[in-house]
C-alpha cells in the first residue's frame, strides 16, 4: 500500500487568503425604514404641509383630500391581500374600479341600483376566479396575468359603454352618499375606516388570512402542509376585486359620473400606498393598517403637490419614484434581514 | 474485465505531477467540509476520489477547479500556484470540471454549448465555421457523433453527458475533473464512457474520478484517494485494496459500537402503509410497506431516487403509476393527492426544512399552528389561546431552545428548525410520519433529541419511514433498512444483518440482490 508522499513542507506556500467578511455593514437604518419609516414619514409631511402649505390645514382640503384617499384606500386596502401572498399585485385593479363605477351608474339609471350593485359583485367575483385561477391553479406570473385582465376587462368596457361618460341622477342615492358628511370625515372616509378594520380582522384573525400569509412567507412549505393553495391564490385575488368594487363605487358617489378611463393610476398608486405602507412585496409580512397609513401619505403628497401648483405630471413622478425607492430599502432591508 | 486493463494502470508515477493539492481545507459555517486534504495526480493517471454523502469531495473537486476559495492550502498546477477562488486561473492552467448536475443550455445546439463562454467571434460576430471546428474537434478527440446543429433538450441523458465532456475537452485541458459523470446512464453507456476516459488518460491527461460506483472504479483508476468526514483517509494504489476494504475505509467507524443503541423493536402491527407498483421519475417500481410501531429505513446514495419515492408515494410530487394506502384502524384510505395524505394522518418532514418545511418569515406558534389549524380555530376565526397554549406544549414537548415561540423561524438553529418542523406534525399524532434527511446539518445534541422523537412515536404505534443518507443514523433508527439503487430495491436488510458495509456495497452496487 504505498501511501501519498509527502511534499517537503519548505514547498508549502503559506496560505495567503485573510478573512473578508462581505457582510459588514449596518443595515439597521434600512431595516427600519422599511419598517417603520412611514410613521415618521406621514408624521413629518403632514407637520411641514400644515405649517408650510397654504391651504393644506384648511378643513374643505382635508375633507377634499379624504374624498379623493377613500376609493384608492380601499382598493389598496384589498390589494394588500395579493402582495401580502406574495403574487406582486393586482393591475386589474384598474379595470374594476372603472367596471364597478360604470355598472352602479349605467344600471341605476337604466334599471335599478341594487341590479348595477349586484352585477358589479358578480363580475368582482368573476376577476377574482380568473386571475386566481390563472396565478393559483396554473402558476403563471401574476403581473402579466393581471395586466391582461386589465386589457380585456377594459377592452369589455370600452366597447359596452362606447367610451360615453354616464352621469347620475343629480339628487339621487348615489349623489346624496357622495355629498354626505360626518363632521369633516366624508361618508366614503368612514366606510373606508370600517372595511379597513374589518380587512385587518381578516387577515389577522381568520384562518383565510393566516394562510395568505403562510403562502406569501413559504408557499411550498405551506403546500406540504395539506393547504388547498390555489383556493388561498383565489380568496386574495378575491378580496382584491371586491376592494375594487367597493373603491369604484366611492368614486362613483364622489363625482356621481362614470367613465372607463376614470382610474388610470390606481394601480400604482396603490401599490405605492401599500409598499410605503411597509408591507413587503416579497410577500409574508404586512398589514392593511400600515397600507391605510401608506394611503395617507400618498394622498397627503398628492394634495400637496396639487396646491403647490405641481401638474399631475409631477405627480406622476413622484409615485413613481416613490415606488422605486420603496421596492429598493424593501429589497436591501430584507437582504439585510437574512444574512 | 479488469485483467486485460492493468496495462493502463502501470503509469510511470516517476513524472512530476501535473495537478496537486497541499493541506486544503475549507469550513462552512463552524465545521470542516475539507479538513487538511492533500492529492496529487501524474499525467496519464486516472485518480478516483471516494467518500460518503458528504464527506467532501465535491467541496475539494470545486476548490481544484478554483469555483470555491479555501481557508487554507494551495493548488498547483505544473508547479505554478493557483489564484485562490478563481475559476479563471485554473480554467487558463488547464483545469475543467465536468459538472455533477448537467450545465449545458438545453435550448442551444451542440456546437453552441461546446463552445459557451469562450464563443469565437470575428468582428464581434459568433464565427459559426469556427464554432462548429471546435466542437467537431473535440467531439471526435472523445469519440462520440452527434449532429453539431441538434438542440440539446433533444439529446439523450447519455449523449449531453459526452457534449458536457466534450465542452471540457474543447478548452484543451491537461486535468480533467468529473464528478460522477455515470450516475444517469446505463451500463452500456457507462462503459463507453469509461473507455473513453481511458483513452484520454493514454493521451497523457491527468482525470479525477469522482464515483460511488466501487467496481468503475477498480476498473479505470490507477490510485484512489479516501475522504471520510472532510478527512484524508488515505490515497492508496488500486491493485494494493480489495473493494470490501475500501468501502469500510470510506465508512470507517466502529461499525459494533453503532449497533449498541437499538430500541427494543415493539411488536409490528397493522399495515399501515401498502405501495405497490410505485413509478415517477427516478423511480423504477418499487412496493414498499411500513407497519404501525415499526421503523422502516431507506438507504442508498443522494439521487438514487428515496426523496422521489416517498415524494410520489404521499403525493407530494404526481407518480406515474403505483397504488398507495394509508390503514389505520381497519380503515383503508387510498392515497389520490398530497391533501388525501394529510388527511389520512400521514406527516411528512421534508429533506429542505428551509423551502419546504418552515415559513422562515413567521412565527414558530404560526408554524405551528399551520397544519392544525382546524383545531385551532373556531368558524374559521383563529383562537390565539389556544393556539399558543398549544405551540408552548410542542415546542416544550420537542425540546425548542431558546422556548420563544413568537420568535420567527428563520432565527432559531438548524437543529431547533428541525424541532418545529417535528412540532408542526406530532400535534397532529400522526399514524405515518416519513422523515427525509431528519438530522441533516443538525448539531449532536439535537440530533440525539430528534433520534428519541421518532423512536417514541414507533413506540406509540406510529408507523416511520425514515430515509437517510447517514449510515449510523440510519442503521441505529431503523428495524428493517431498504437499500434503494437506480429508483429500484435492490436489498432489504434484517436488523440483524445490517452494517454500514452491507449498506454502502448494495447502495454503490458492489454487491447486488437481497441479504434478507
Amino acid at each position: 500500500m504505498t501511501v501519498e508522499t509527502t511534499v517537503d513542507p519548505g514547498e508549502t506556500p503559506e496560505p495567503t487568503i485573510p478573512e473578508v467578511d462581505v457582510e459588514q455593514q449596518d443595515f439597521s437604518v434600512l431595516v427600519f425604514m422599511s419598517q417603520q419609516g412611514v410613521f415618521v414619514f406621514t408624521a413629518l409631511l403632514l407637520v411641514f404641509a400644515a405649517i408650510f402649505v397654504d391651504g393644506f390645514a384648511s378643513l374643505d382640503n382635508i375633507t377634499d383630500v379624504f374624498n379623493r384617499a377613500a376609493p384608492i384606500g380601499i382598493v389598496a386596502v384589498g390589494m394588500t391581500f395579493v402582495v401580502i401572498s406574495a403574487n406582486y399585485l393586482d393591475l386589474s385593479v384598474v379595470a374594476q374600479v372603472a367596471t364597478s363605477a360604470v355598472l352602479l351608474i349605467a344600471i341605476s339609471n337604466s334599471t335599478n341600483m341594487l341590479v348595477g350593485m349586484l352585477l358589479g359583485l358578480l363580475v368582482a367575483i368573476g376577476y377574482g376566479v380568473v386571475n386566481g385561477v390563472a396565478v393559483g391553479v396554473f402558476k403563471a406570473n401574476a403581473v402579466i396575468v393581471t395586466l391582461s385582465t386589465t386589457f380585456i376587462g377594459l377592452g369589455l368596457l370600452r366597447w359596452q359603454s362606447g367610451g360615453s361618460i354616464y352621469f347620475g341622477d343629480p339628487d339621487g342615492v348615489i349623489a346624496t352618499f357622495g355629498k354626505t358628511e360626518v363632521g369633516p370625515f366624508p361618508l366614503a372616509m368612514v366606510v373606508l375606516i370600517v372595511v379597513t378594520l374589518a380587512m385587518h380582522f381578516v387577515l389577522t384573525n381568520t384562518t383565510f388570512g393566516f394562510l395568505v400569509k403562510s403562502f406569501g412567507s413559504n408557499r411550498e412549505a405551506t403546500r406540504l402542509t395539506g393547504v388547498s393553495t390555489p383556493l388561498v391564490v383565489i380568496g386574495a385575488f378575491t378580496v382584491s376585486a371586491l376592494g375594487a368594487l367597493l373603491g369604484g363605487w366611492l368614486l362613483a358617489a364622489f363625482s356621481n359620473t362614470a367613465v372607463s378611463s376614470m382610474s388610470d393610476g390606481f394601480d400604482f398608486e396603490a401599490l405605492a400606498a401599500i409598499i410605503v405602507g411597509g408591507t413587503s412585496v416579497f410577500g409574508g409580512k404586512g398589514s392593511v393598517l400600515r397600507t391605510l397609513l401608506g394611503v395617507v401619505f400618498v394622498s397627503a403628497l398628492t394634495n400637496i403637490m396639487v396646491l403647490s401648483g405641481y401638474g399631475f405630471g409631477y405627480q406622476q413622478m413622484a409615485i413613481g419614484a416613490l415606488i422605486v425607492l420603496a421596492v429598493s430599502v424593501d429589497a436591501l432591508a430584507r437582504k439585510a434581514g437574512t444574512s | 474485465m479488469s485483467e486485460d486493463l492493468t496495462t493502463e494502470r502501470d503509469v510511470p508515477r516517476t513524472g512530476s505531477p501535473i495537478i496537486e493539492a497541499h493541506g486544503i481545507r475549507k469550513r462552512f459555517g463552524g465545521v470542516y467540509a475539507v479538513n487538511d486534504v492533500s492529492l496529487s495526480v501524474q499525467p496519464g493517471e486516472i485518480h478516483a476520489l471516494v467518500g460518503e454523502n458528504g464527506a467532501g469531495k465535491s467541496t475539494l473537486m470545486r476548490v481544484l477547479a478554483g469555483i470555491l476559495r479555501p481557508d487554507e492550502g494551495s493548488v498547483l498546477v505544473d508547479g505554478q500556484q493557483l489564484e485562490a477562488g478563481s475559476a479563471q486561473s485554473a480554467l487558463e492552467a488547464g483545469v475543467s470540471l465536468v459538472h455533477q448536475e448537467l450545465s449545458l443550455i438545453p435550448e442551444m445546439t451542440v456546437a453552441e454549448n461546446i463552445n459557451l463562454g469562450f464563443t469565437p467571434t470575428r468582428a464581434g460576430f459568433t464565427n459559426g465555421r469556427e464554432q462548429r471546428r471546435i466542437a467537431a474537434e473535440a467531439l471526435a478527440e472523445i469519440n462520440v457523433s452527434v449532429d453539431l446543429d441538434e438542440p440539446i433538450a433533444r439529446l439523450s441523458m447519455a449523449l449531453r453527458q459526452f457534449v458536457e465532456i466534450a465542452r471540457a475537452v474543447a478548452r484543451n485541458p491537461r486535468v480533467l475533473i468529473l464528478d460522477e459523470p455515470t450516475a444517469t446512464l446505463t451500463p452500456a453507456e457507462t462503459t463507453y464512457l469509461l473507455d473513453m476516459l481511458q483513452r484520454l488518460a493514454e493521451r497523457g491527461l491527468a482525470i479525477i474520478y469522482i464515483s460511488h460506483r466501487i467496481p468503475e472504479i477498480f476498473r479505470i483508476c490507477n490510485r484512489v484517494t479516501i475522504l471520510r468526514d472532510g478527512q484524508h483517509v488515505g490515497t492508496v494504489d488500486i491493485d494494493d485494496i480489495q473493494p470490501n476494504e475500501l468501502v469500510s475505509k470510506m465508512v470507517g467507524r466502529d461499525l459494533e459500537k453503532d449497533l449498541q443503541s437499538h430500541r427494543e423493536p415493539t411488536k409490528p402491527g397493522e399495515v399501515v402503509l401498502s405501495a405497490t407498483g410505485i413509478h415517477a421519475p427516478g423511480v423504477n417500481g418499487i412496493d414498499l410497506e411500513v407497519r404501525a410501531g415499526e421503523i422502516v429505513g431507506l438507504g442508498g446514495l443522494v439521487g438514487a431516487g428515496r426523496t422521489e419515492l416517498v415524494r410520489a408515494m404521499i403525493g407530494a410530487d404526481t407518480r406515474s403509476s403505483g397504488d398507495v394506502t394509508v390503514t389505520v384502524g381497519g380503515s383503508v384510505r387510498r392515497i389520490t393527492s398530497y391533501r388525501s395524505a394529510i388527511a389520512a394522518g400521514v406527516a411528512y418532514i421534508p429533506e429542505e426544512r428551509r423551502t419546504d418545511g418552515l415559513a422562515l418569515t413567521m412565527t414558530v406558534s404560526d408554524n405551528i399552528a399551520l397544519p392544525n389549524r382546524q383545531h385551532l380555530s373556531q368558524n374559521g376565526v383563529l383562537l390565539f389561546g389556544k393556539i399558543a397554549e398549544f405551540a408552548k406544549r410542542l415546542a416544550d414537548e420537542t425540546g425548542l431552545r431558546p422556548p420563544q415561540i413568537k420568535r420567527a423561524a428563520g432565527d432559531f438553529s438548524g437543529g431547533n428548525q428541525q424541532k418545529i418542523v417535528l412540532s408542526k406534525w406530532l400535534g397532529r399524532e400522526p399514524d405515518l410520519i416519513i422523515l427525509d434527511e431528519p438530522t441533516r446539518g443538525v448539531d449532536v445534541g439535537a440530533k440525539v433529541e430528534i433520534h428519541r422523537l421518532v423512536r417514541e412515536l414507533a413506540d406509540n404505534g406510529a408507523a416511520v419511514l425514515v430515509v437517510s443518507s447517514d449510515l449510523p443514523e440510519l442503521l441505529e433508527l431503523s428495524d428493517v433498512i431498504h437499500v434503494v439503487r437506480d429508483g429500484l430495491i435492490v436489498g432489504t436488510l434484517a436488523r440483524a444483518d445490517a452494517d454500514e458495509q452491507a449498506v454502502m456495497s448494495l447502495a454503490s452496487g458492489e454487491t447486488s440482490g437481497s441479504a434478507a
